[in-house]
């Protein structure tokens, strides 16, 4: 009986085949990203097959478009341009009004440093505009004019307004709000590992293949750098600094989060990092303590117990809750 | 197996031999190496134009308001011109790490790293 070449040669191309694929790279987590709430949002995803993986993150994407439609003050139509452009009051989406009622508390407890109602003062000095510019004073204090945390009341869908010319501004809440959301459509969705990343607003689902996920803070001041690291499971990661959005005039940098006191943007931090277990409330309270400072900031968490922060102050000191105290990098 | 190799001659052995040995070598290059990173950019849904990270080019990247200028070069991918207003996405500098992104959201371009992430790279995600 000759050697049967064609048969033997079939059986090792189906070992090769066989070992090929036992020693093939498996894919790792799926990770997309797209434009939308005038940011990058990638959503990282894992635990399932990529094809349900894949599904789950086009629904969560979703999501966050029909919440940008609801809450965009760019946006003709969304519940914030309507009570915009309302004289008294408008009904809202029930999320809308829940959103801008959490909005509130943050608000009032705050003292007012957070603040949803600086649309006029916004789009006057233009930051995220395509011509920014310094306002008079006269221009500033006409567009605080009837801001503040009482400016706004909810009751049910409705959201009356202090001011006829009052702008609501949802910046500083809606896209933590949404990066929450589309967490928990992907939990719906049998996702078990996922990070939803808003532009910066992280929100967290489970651990990263076993272990927590490794947030980097950035450095506010050296682009590129990384100023610690934190681990969280759960939990919700938002950054604010006067690095993001800002123009420079005469060796001064104007950014986009602004004092509600004086109309003009904050200058007692660098940079603020929240860890909650909503990233609704760590966006809020971001902004919250970056316009109030490190020491009344880390007064006002005392009322948040299940919060963590890490602030950069204006001069470049580092100041943290007692649970991040250690990530505090050491000095140079 | 005994049966079978009396029955092969010298060369059908060395054919075999030669054909594992290239094949398993192969499968363990495969699953080793890391792949190629790639520049891919896109307006947030589409995939607008697609590149090695390790071949220098100029671009010219079309969108809403005009021409983006995508730079691949030494040190990674960076966008030198772009007619929005604020030239945030200049001042990006460049993106060379899998995962790194840099976004014109004006003119809706968005660029990619796409690739293994590294493991020497201290975090999963950066909160900026």
């Amino acid at each position: 009986m000759p050697f049967q070449r064609p048969i033997v040669l079939l059986l090792l191309g189906l070992l090769l085949a066989a070992g090929w694929w036992r020693l093939r790279p498996e894919p790792g987590p799926l990770q997309e990203t797209r434009l939308l709430m005038g940011t990058t949002v990638t959503i990282e995803a894992d635990g399932l097959p990529r094809d349900r993986l894949t599904v789950a993150a086009a629904a969560a994407f979703a999501e966050i478009a029909r919440i940008e439609a609801l809450m965009s003050s760019h946006l003709p139509g969304s519940d914030v341009a309507r009570l915009s452009a309302a004289t008294g009051e408008a009904v809202v989406a029930p999320e809308t009004a829940a959103v801008i009622a959490r909005g509130l508390e943050v608000a009032a407890r705050s003292g007012g440093a957070f603040d949803l109602t600086l649309g006029q003062l916004k789009e006057l000095w233009g930051i995220e505009g395509e011509a920014p510019h310094i306002p008079t004073a006269g221009e500033i204090a006409a567009a605080l004019a009837g801001t503040g945390p009482e400016a706004l009341t909810v009751t049910g869908t409705l959201v009356r307004k202090r001011a006829p010319r009052l702008a609501v501004d949802l910046g500083g809440i809606a896209k933590g709000y949404a990066a929450d959301r589309a967490l928990a459509v992907l939990r719906k969705h049998g996702v078990t590992s996922a990070a939803v990343n808003a532009g910066g607003d992280i929100a967290l689902l489970g651990s990263k293949q076993g272990r927590p996920w490794r947030i980097g803070v950035q450095h506010p001041r050296r682009a590129g750098e990384v100023l610690t690291t934190v681990a969280a499971i759960d939990r919700a990661v938002v950054t604010s600094g006067d690095y993001q959005r800002y123009f420079e005039r005469g060796g001064r940098r104007y950014h986009h989060l602004f004092d509600p006191q004086s109309g003009y943007p904050a200058d007692r931090c660098q940079g603020v990092t929240v860890i909650a277990p909503e990233a609704m409330l760590a966006d809020a309270l971001a902004t919250a303590l970056f316009v109030l400072g490190p020491e009344r900031g880390l007064e006002l968490l005392r009322g948040y117990p299940e919060v963590d922060a890490l602030i950069v102050a204006a001069d470049g000191r580092l100041h943290a809750t007692p649970a991040l105290a250690g990530a505090l990098p050491e000095p140079p | 197996m005994k049966f079978l190799l009396q029955r092969m001659t010298l060369t059908d052995r060395l054919v075999v031999l030669v054909l594992l040995l290239a094949g398993l070598g192969g499968s363990v290059w495969v699953a080793a190496a890391p792949p190629g990173r790639r520049v891919v950019v896109s307006d947030g849904i589409h995939v607008l134009f697609s590149a090695p990270l390790d071949v220098p080019r100029q671009v010219d990247l079309a969108g809403p308001l005009g021409a983006t200028r995508l730079v691949i070069g030494a040190d990674g991918a960076r966008i030198t011109a772009s007619p929005c207003a604020l030239k945030a996405c200049m001042g990006m500098g460049p993106a060379h790490r899998p995962g790194d992104l840099l976004a014109c959201l004006p003119n809706r371009i968005l660029v990619e790293i796409e690739g293994e992430h590294e493991a020497s790279v201290p975090y999963d995600l950066l909160s900026r």
